[in-house]
């Protein structure tokens, strides 16, 4: 009897184990591959922001035959997240369908360097402010950069050491972003591509962002209009591939999205393209964003 | 699941059964009960996994990923600067907590269906001679 407990308990251990494997959202490969294989009339070029200086920079500009939207997507702002860096970096070599995709894989290059949060003069996400000069070299070649393309979307790749919401230091698993962005829907997009039901807490969160702060996105969506995201993923209980991984669908479904991929996620231009409507929330000053 | 069968221990259903004492002999069982061995395990290894390797998640993880989780929701609320790593300490002892708790139901309910085997025992042993209605 002890002998027929004991398999019960163990085959219901290993069916339950097995279910959850099975049921894993297994990311969302046919986006990526979309991303990747895209169109084959695309001219690349890489321009170097802030030559001869300590913070010399690449950026990365993919341009398509079909016209579309500009849309710019920065890591490496913060030296120590790694994710964004490598989703960045990954994000170089897509084909884009329309349009432009503007990259600058290691924005804060000194930081990235010494595996830092921030560089030479500090945190460089707190160099943007809204209405007036950016207040040190590097956030000013920087958004040299940026004025020079005029974006259409902006998008800023992060992550915190906690849970947006339930840790209260910290701001991971959001996307925050510009009122006349598709937060919601990308959210719910990444938390079916990318969290499995048994990490509730782990799904993501949009936020709609005030656009009056020192940040990068905050400074595009004020100044330029241009339709802003700031994605934080998290290092609570996520590997780097994880986080990675996360950093590189949130970039194929903002694509996606705004029209640069042809890929119909069902979101934006692909979707019924109306922006969320959300009730408004101060987007992170502190730990991470 | 193995361990002392209250079969084997003549007279101890009756001490499980005296108040307090009984109480204690029940609760110094449940330290090492295989209900509390199976409890801590279930609790723990599930989520280590996870821990190393975001992949290795699975539904089994998910009440420690929830006991951990809140845990840590709890201490940065409190002590906003402590890493996350130091909430291991508080979250293998607040598992061995539960797992004790559901040790010692298992325990008392050994001890209550080996009391209730005895009497039934009783109940069923044999007529004395000579009172039979045959």
């Amino acid at each position: 009897m002890r002998r027929r407990s004991a398999l019960a308990a163990v085959t219901t251990l290993a069916g339950t184990a097995i279910a959850g494997v099975v049921s894993r959202p297994g990311g969302n490969d046919r986006l990526l591959t979309a991303a990747q294989e895209g169109s084959d009339d695309i001219t690349t070029e890489t321009t170097q922001l802030l030559p001869d200086t300590v913070h010399e920079t690449t950026l990365y500009e993919l341009t398509a035959s079909d016209p579309g939207p500009t849309v710019m997507v920065f890591g490496g702002i913060h030296g120590d997240e790694r994710n964004g860096i490598e989703a960045a970096h990954d994000a170089t070599e897509w084909a884009p369908d329309a349009g432009q995709l503007v990259v600058v894989p290691e924005t804060d290059r000194v930081a990235v360097e010494n595996d830092e949060r921030g560089g030479i003069d500090g945190d460089l996400n707190r160099h943007f402010p809204a209405g007036e000069e950016p207040t040190s070299d590097l956030a000013r070649g920087i958004w040299d950069a940026v004025e020079r393309y005029d974006p259409d979307v902006v998008l800023d790749l992060h992550r915190s050491l906690g849970i947006y919401g339930f840790h209260r230091e910290y701001v991971g698993q959001t996307l925050f972003h510009s009122a006349d962005a598709h937060g919601r829907a990308i959210a719910d997009a990444l938390t079916a591509d990318a969290v499995p039901w048994y990490l509730p807490f782990h799904r993501f969160t949009p936020a709609e962002s005030t656009a009056g702060g020192p940040l990068l996105f905050q400074k595009a969506a004020a100044e330029l209009d241009a339709t802003a995201y700031l994605f934080e993923t998290t290092a609570f209980l996520l590997d780097h591939a994880t986080m990675t991984e996360q950093s590189r669908l949130v970039t194929a479904h903002v694509l996606a999205a705004h029209g640069v991929l042809e890929y119909d996620t069902g979101i934006g231009v692909a979707g019924t393209g109306e922006p969320d409507q959300e009730s408004e929330t101060e987007p992170d000053g502190g730990t991470s964003a | 699941m193995s361990g002392a069968s209250p079969e084997t221990e003549p007279g101890r259903e009756s001490e499980l059964s005296a108040g307090p004492a009984g109480w204690l002999e029940i609760g110094r069982r449940a330290l090492t009960s295989p209900a509390t061995v199976a409890t801590t395990i279930l609790l723990i290894v599930p989520f280590a996994l996870g821990w190393f390797r975001t992949e290795l998640f699975s539904p089994l993880a998910l009440p420690g990923y929830v006991i951990y989780s809140v845990g840590t929701a709890i201490g940065n609320a409190i002590a906003p600067r402590f890493e996350f790593w130091v909430y291991w300490v508080p979250f293998l002892g607040g598992c061995y907590g539960i797992a004790v708790s559901v040790g010692t139901g298992y325990e008392w309910v050994r001890a209550r269906r080996a009391a209730g085997e005895d009497g039934t025992e009783t109940d069923r042993s044999p007529d004395p001679p000579g009172e039979s209605d045959d």
